[in-house]
């Protein structure tokens, strides 16, 4: 995944194949020495000004870690998926572009 | 036999000329839309799903006026098996003409929201709040019970339930919806031209799949393409199940407004009858996820449901007030839509499309080839 923040630790993000309209999982792992606190995520459309129906499910593995659940990607199209990473008193965001069709 | 002959001819000739108009991207984004029927699957949330004593039960009581506390009309009153599971009227006609169009009941099981504000989210639930709606059948809990046990189904539902009068009201109102849950959920529509198609595209068959009507894939280009349909109607069931501004005006009248998907949330929020509520028969709650994460946002006022496409050239009229007639008109509202009636802070996806007369008949064409044929 990217991000604008300079140094940023690296995260990674594994997911099947995504089902249009129907719940699906991510696995995002952030690799990182310090302890990775809090994870927020989201997701928009940009060419059609929504984000998603209904808010994420996000939970620590452990060892930098989470699985998402309850996401759901109810149109085709170009989503960008944005994640929110709390690294003690600071927090660095990433993102990355799912194309669905 | 000159005639025969010269009319074999013309035919050979006319199959020989047929082709998949579909480029590859198309065909592939077709695909999604089968196969039908999808595999049934139960309810986990109602233990009498598809259970053949629940469905017969449901499907007597769908359409016995018992269940309107003064035996004014049935469930089949407004949605007339003979007639899709809906009427030709605009708006229902409960005890008052209601804000919106009887939708059909047809392939409604396993969704995700019912209704066209989604504020049930369960067939159960969405079957049981037109009992006791006070405009609907106004039935109360007590006088339901009342009318079960004297009514010539009580053996079949204490064959299924145990005896009426050990139970609560409120949990004689949830088995009677339980048992017309299972009955809706045998209702689909029957497969098509358009499946025939789909299926060939997915084996290849090139040839069969060119027996499809050249307006009917032009449409479906359309639909596919300049149109953008396919972004709310997608799957096999042609809809995404999530709720849109289609651009209808939502004013009642000079002070009224239906509230669309932002009333039944609101309803949905507030209501006993979830699948994350004791009355779901699933320990694991599978589907109370959407509940319990389901966003709210203004600009769910006035947004609707995504209806299913499947038999739509039976269900007119259309839209959630029944406002527009036929498919036609559906189809030059969305070509020559008024897009300052969108939300201003809603999605950016409707524009005018400014379709020609040749390609309106083109998508009413497709449109129809989505019902079996008469």
């Amino acid at each position: 995944m990217g991000s604008e923040t300079q140094n940023a630790p690296e995260a990674h993000v594994a997911v099947d194949e995504i089902p249009l309209a129907q719940p699906f999982s991510i696995l995002i792992t952030v690799c990182d020495n310090t302890d990775v606190g809090e994870m927020r995520v989201d997701a928009l459309m940009p060419a059609h000004q929504h984000d998603l129906n209904y808010t994420p499910k996000v939970t620590a593995l452990g060892d930098g870690l989470f699985r998402v659940d309850n996401m759901l990607f109810h149109m085709p199209g170009l989503w960008e998926l944005q994640v929110d990473v709390g690294f003690g008193d600071r927090s660095v965001s990433y993102t990355s572009n799912v194309m669905l069709k | 036999m000159k005639v025969l002959v010269t009319t074999a001819l013309f035919v050979l000739t006319d199959a020989a000329r047929a082709e998949v108009l579909l480029s590859e991207d198309h065909i592939q984004q077709t695909l999604p839309f089968g196969p039908w029927p999808p595999s049934f699957q139960s309810d986990p949330s109602n233990r009498v799903s598809n259970d053949t004593r629940a469905i017969a039960l449901g499907a007597a009581l769908f359409n016995d006026p018992v269940l309107s506390v003064d035996g004014a009309f049935s469930c089949a009153s407004c949605h007339d098996p003979e007639q899709a599971f809906t009427t030709f009227e605009a708006r229902a006609l409960g005890r008052v003409l209601l804000d919106r169009n009887s939708p059909s009941l047809r392939n409604l099981a396993g969704l995700r929201w019912y209704g066209w504000g989604g504020k049930s989210d369960s067939l159960w639930a969405a079957s049981l709040h037109p009992i006791i709606e006070e405009q609907e059948m106004a039935h109360s809990k007590e006088s339901l019970k009342t009318a079960i046990s004297e009514s010539s189904y009580i053996d079949e539902f204490e064959a299924m339930f145990g005896d009426i009068q050990t139970q609560d009201p409120e949990l004689v109102l949830v088995n009677t919806a339980k048992t017309l849950s299972a009955y809706l959920e045998t209702l689909a529509t029957d497969r098509t031209q358009f499946d025939d198609f789909r299926d060939a595209l997915e084996r290849r068959d090139l040839a069969m799949a060119a027996n499809y009507p050249e307006p009917a894939q032009r449409g479906l280009q359309l639909f596919l393409g300049r149109g953008k349909c396919v972004l709310c109607h997608n799957g096999p069931g042609f809809s995404n199940n999530e709720f849109h501004d289609a651009g209808v005006p939502y004013f009642l009248s000079e002070t009224g407004v239906d509230e669309g998907r932002f009333g039944g949330l609101n309803f949905l929020l507030s209501s006993a009858y979830t699948l994350d509520s004791e009355w779901s028969d699933d320990p694991d709650k599978q589907g109370a996820w959407v509940v319990r994460s389901v966003r709210r946002s203004h600009s769910d006022f006035g947004t609707f449901r995504t209806p299913s496409l499947r038999g739509v050239a039976e269900t007119a009229p259309y839209m959630h007030d029944g406002s527009l007639i036929d498919l036609e008109a559906v189809i030059r509202h969305y070509s020559e839509i008024d897009t300052e009636r969108l939300h201003v802070d809603g999605e950016a996806i409707l524009s005018e499309l400014n379709l020609t007369e040749q390609e309106v008949a083109d998508l009413a064409a497709f449109l129809v080839s989505l019902s079996k044929a008469p």
